[in-house]
């Protein structure tokens, strides 16, 4: 079997179709303006145009999901006597993510670090996770507020996925680069892709040096942005204009944090984890009322020193932003992370 | 040129306020940001135009101090509308008006250039001129103006301490909420439809909660409170719509129609809708606009045994 | 099935008694339901748990009975929010869910053979006891124990029996204070910092620990600054809003810190080196 394949874009619709009966396939499809990944359906129009709006991390990690469920359960002998049964949720089903960028990608392996490389990793992630192929299309142009490239990363980036396509005209230029795309790339639907090797390889350079660039170089900016901390006039001055919303966090790749709460009727509920963001008011609110994060400079510098400074510092210098430009493109502000890191490392 | 008068009102103004809220570019030619600034020579950064969209408004309520703020027509009615409400102490505030025939939603703008890069941005006449990289597109404004500019009254701010430019005339037909009437002639089953499709996209990022600038209280919202616990964290259709209704019930006779709710949404969920729908209820039912008269009391505010407007039904 | 051990789901433990410290503090000694699980649980001193009350849901505590006494597992509780408020209307018997043990713990290895000071305010005492039952248990491995605890009143003074205990024993200086005169109250009046100033304890060959509301602590390691204590010397808990207790959810980070795996136990010297956000 060759390396490399290609697959006519008229075949596109017949692989899918071929993948859907294996697995769960997500795929970016248009609801309105808004590109969504939505399980796959024979007739589905897919939009590959375009990065998504939402990245496709909730396929992995759901915007809501049940840990368990409990139930009381009455002693039929004595009905004082209650006892209680939990019951975890670990099914998870072969999935697989189609058309994802490689900044959405990557925001897999943002996650990876806390959810898997820990001694108490998560099961509920690392069962999806490890039951998930990615598919990830290079990117042919960036999108407004992309900056991929000035964060390590890159239109083409491959870590994080499974199998790289890169559009070519009439087709798709396909890569495995693990054993889970070798997988996939199997099926007979494939052309032998040895021939446009060279040809995606320039595309790629094409794109990358599209993409803009705010700042040149990252050294130093973690312990840059950590000395600046106590500075709240340049916190303040950054971050007026923000309304403390969760759309940057909810629509972030990398955005991974989470909310735990209990839901009950009559006997039983359950044990929901939500999506949460350090944007709000409430994440970091403690029974006592006292807010470490009460004010929103305090929260938009958290989540920019999570991203470019203590992530980093744990996890020997990796930034946990892909440079997706989602945060910049849907604010309602227009508050530009690229712009804020770029005026703390001129501080 | 109009810009350099709004600068020379800006000036004027700086030296009795604390901030004034303004617009500079943002990270392309398509996004305005707000600008907070405080020295006269930051005052060149100041730009103008028909996507300088954010209502400003929505931040003085968390302000201490003087504030000056560029306020359109729309936003306009949210400082009649804190005064009703006692939201703001009037004289802190100075109000720089521009008057305004219509802005651009940046949407449907990136919607007619299929959602590329923007290169270059020009207004001429009625148009808007999108440079991407096939070539500048030419597109009419009135076609991606957002739906409030259609029927908007207010070209001249209703309160300002400085108007920057001249007072003109509204040329728009009255709102008569058509599309709201039009809309309600769907069946139950229809309407019931349309939203469990729109919430569905709905990320709860409350952007349009954030965004609003009557939704005060929105650290102590309910939609994330467990005191009291009205809706919980599940991300399901039913919790996302009890959220949207609530939003738009503690609305009621208090939302000012500027649509930042709506013009926010990352997931382009038409949230004003529900907001109308309740502005024209509260206009037929009590004849109250929100945000005209600071004199008005809004009438979820008060009480009256008998509404000179509402029928009573014998019990 | 899952084959891989799930974090987030508590062993169910039953309430076997329950101990009215003071108005608002109850403590509740937890045995977990499964013997084999409660014969094998270990844990260090200092470490917390995760309490739940399902349906309403879990809020986070430290374990203040020491690793020596395993006949169950204690934990205080102030009345202050939704799960505390829940937890305090739980009678004997009651089930209730437990995630531990969470986090680090004193580092108790490293003060064998010094003299230890506690100072403790009000509920802080609770992450102290774990530690001073431990070492009571182990006497002979520690110098000279001050404990220094105050509260506002004598009725808001926890763990009362044992506090008199301490007392009496003569290897144990013991000093009460409370905030401000109260009738029947014949020992110190003051605040904790302001006592141990006059308490003077010399930093010599010691280790400080202490625990309290932020106000006191404040004043406290100013104080034992003032009696040249150095950095290095002194311990304290910290405390913060915590969701999944494993450092995975993100808002108890202080920087690079999670209080809930990295903490709760910090040296002033490793706090020193946090951005300043608690
Ligand atoms: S940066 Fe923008 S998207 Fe993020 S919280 Fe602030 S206003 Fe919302
Ligand atoms: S921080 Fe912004 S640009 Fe960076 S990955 Fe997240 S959404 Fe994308
Ligand atoms: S930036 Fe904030 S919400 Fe996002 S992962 Fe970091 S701490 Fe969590
Ligand atoms: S802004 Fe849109 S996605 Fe966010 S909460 Fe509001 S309706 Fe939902
Ligand atoms: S409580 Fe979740 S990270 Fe600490």
């Amino acid at each position: 079997m060759a390396d490399t394949g290609f697959l006519p874009k008229e075949n596109l619709p017949a692989l899918l179709e071929a993948l859907s009966k294996k697995f769960a396939v997500f795929a970016p499809v248009l609801d309105g303006e808004v590109v969504l990944f939505k399980r796959f359906a024979p007739g589905a129009t897919l939009c590959l145009t375009r990065p998504a709006n939402l990245p496709p991390k909730g396929i992995i990690f759901p915007q809501s999901e049940t840990l368990f469920n409990f139930n009381f359960k009455k002693d039929p002998e004595d009905p004082k006597k209650t006892s209680l049964e939990l019951k975890e949720n670990l099914d998870f089903v072969p999935t697989i993510i189609f058309g994802s960028r490689p900044c959405d990608a990557q925001g897999f392996r943002i996650y990876d670090r806390v959810y898997l490389e820990t001694d108490t990793a998560d099961p509920y992630y690392k069962g999806r996770r490890e039951k998930t192929t990615i598919i990830t299309l290079a990117c042919n142009a960036p999108s407004p507020g992309c900056f991929c490239t000035s964060v390590g990363r890159g239109p083409a980036e491959s870590d994080g996925s499974d199998l790289m396509m890169t559009e070519l005209g009439k087709g798709y230029f396909f890569e495995p680069m693990t054993e889970k795309g070798k997988e996939i790339f199997k099926d007979s639907l494939f052309e032998d892709g040895s021939a446009y090797k060279e040809q995606a390889q320039k595309a790629h350079e094409r794109v990358s040096a599209l993409v803009k660039k705010p700042f040149a170089i990252l050294e130093g900016t973690p312990e840059k942005l950590l000395s600046l901390f106590e500075n709240s006039q340049f916190w303040e001055g950054e971050t007026a204009k923000c309304i403390s919303c969760g759309a940057c966090t909810y629509l972030c790749p990398t955005c991974y944090c989470f909310n735990i709460t209990d839901e009950q009727v009559g006997n039983s509920g359950e044990r929901i984890r939500s999506w949460d963001a350090c944007m709000f008011f409430h994440f970091t609110l403690e029974a006592s009322s006292h807010n470490p994060r009460q004010n929103k400079h305090q929260r938009l510098k958290n989540r920019v020193g999570h991203k470019f400074s203590y992530y980093p510092k744990k996890y020997q210098g990796v930034i946990a932003c892909c440079g997706c430009g989602r945060c910049i493109r849907y604010c309602p502000m227009s508050v530009d992370i690229s712009e804020i890191v770029a005026h703390a490392q001129g501080a | 040129m109009f810009i350099e008068k709004l600068k020379e009102a800006v000036r004027k103004i700086l030296p009795e306020v604390d901030v004034v809220i303004g617009y500079r570019q943002g990270f392309d030619p398509l996004h305005a940001t707000p600008y907070f600034l405080d020295k006269p020579e930051q005052v060149d950064q100041l730009i103008w135009n028909p996507l300088c969209v954010q209502n400003l408004c929505s931040y003085i309520p968390f302000l201490k101090g003087k504030v000056g703020v560029i306020v359109k027509g729309c936003d306009s009615r949210a400082i009649v509308q804190y005064m009703q409400e006692k939201l703001i102490t009037r004289e802190n505030i100075k109000v720089i008006g521009v008057p305004c025939l219509r802005v651009i939603s940046v949407k449907k703008v990136m919607a007619a250039i299929n959602q590329q890069t923007v290169q270059e941005v020009t207004f001429e006449g009625d148009n808007i001129i999108v440079k991407i990289p096939e070539g500048p597109k030419t597109i009419p404004s009135a076609d991606v103006a957002p739906r409030k500019c259609a029927t908007c009254q207010l070209a001249t701010p209703l309160q300002y301490d400085v108007l920057a430019g001249e007072a003109i005339q509204s040329n728009k037909p009255q709102d008569t909420f058509e599309e709201t009437k039009e809309f309600e002639k769907l069946s139950l089953e229809e309407r019931r439809a349309y939203w469990e499709k729109e919430f569905d996209r709905c990320i709860r990022c409350y952007a349009c909660r954030n965004a609003c600038p009557m939704c005060i209280c929105q650290d102590k919202c309910i939609a994330e409170s467990r005191d009291p616990h009205w809706t919980s964290q599940r991300a399901n259709v039913t919790e996302k719509a009890m959220f949207h209704m609530i939003h738009g019930l503690h609305l009621a006779g208090r939302c000012i129609s500027c649509e930042e709710c709506e013009r926010v949404c990352p997931m382009d969920i038409p949230v004003a809708k529900i907001k109308k729908k309740i502005s024209m209820d509260l206009k037929e039912l009590f004849g109250y606009e929100a945000g005209m008269n600071p004199d008005d009391t809004p009438p979820m505010y008060t009480f009256k045994v008998e509404e000179a407007t509402i029928e009573e039904h014998e019990i | 099935m899952s084959s891989i051990h799930n974090p987030y789901l508590p062993e169910i433990g039953t309430v076997i008694k329950i101990i009215d410290e003071t108005p608002n503090i109850k403590s509740f000694q937890v045995v977990l339901n499964n013997p084999e699980k409660m014969k094998n649980f270990t844990f260090e001193p200092g470490q917390v748990g995760q309490l739940s009350l399902f349906g309403v849901g879990e809020s986070t505590f430290v374990i203040n009975s020491p690793p020596t006494r395993m006949d169950y597992l204690q934990f205080s509780v102030m009345k202050a929010g939704e799960v505390t408020s829940a937890l305090h209307e739980l009678a004997e018997g009651d089930q209730i869910g437990v995630r531990a043990p969470l986090g680090n713990w004193f580092p108790y290895a490293q003060m064998k053979g010094k003299q230890i000071l506690f100072i403790g305010g009000g509920i802080g005492l609770a992450p102290l006891r774990t530690l001073i039952l431990f070492m009571l248990d182990q006497r002979a491995d520690y110098g000279d124990i001050t404990i220094i605890y105050g509260a506002r009143t004598p009725n808001d003074l926890c763990y009362k029996d044992e506090l008199k205990e301490w007392e009496e024993r003569s290897d144990v200086n013991m000093i009460l204070t409370v905030d401000n005169e109260f009738p029947g109250w014949d020992k110190r009046v003051g605040l904790v910092p302001n006592v141990l100033k006059e308490v003077a304890p010399s930093p010599e060959n010691t280790v400080a620990i202490t625990c309290g509301p932020p106000i006191m602590i404040k004043f406290t390691l100013q104080a034992l600054s003032e009696l040249k204590f150095k950095d290095d010397q002194i311990i304290t808990t910290l405390e913060k809003r915590m969701k999944c207790g494993i450092g995975i959810c993100g808002r108890c980070n202080i920087g690079t810190m999670y209080v809930c795996k990295d903490g709760p136990v910090f040296s002033l010297t490793q706090l020193n080196e946090l951005p300043a956000e608690l």
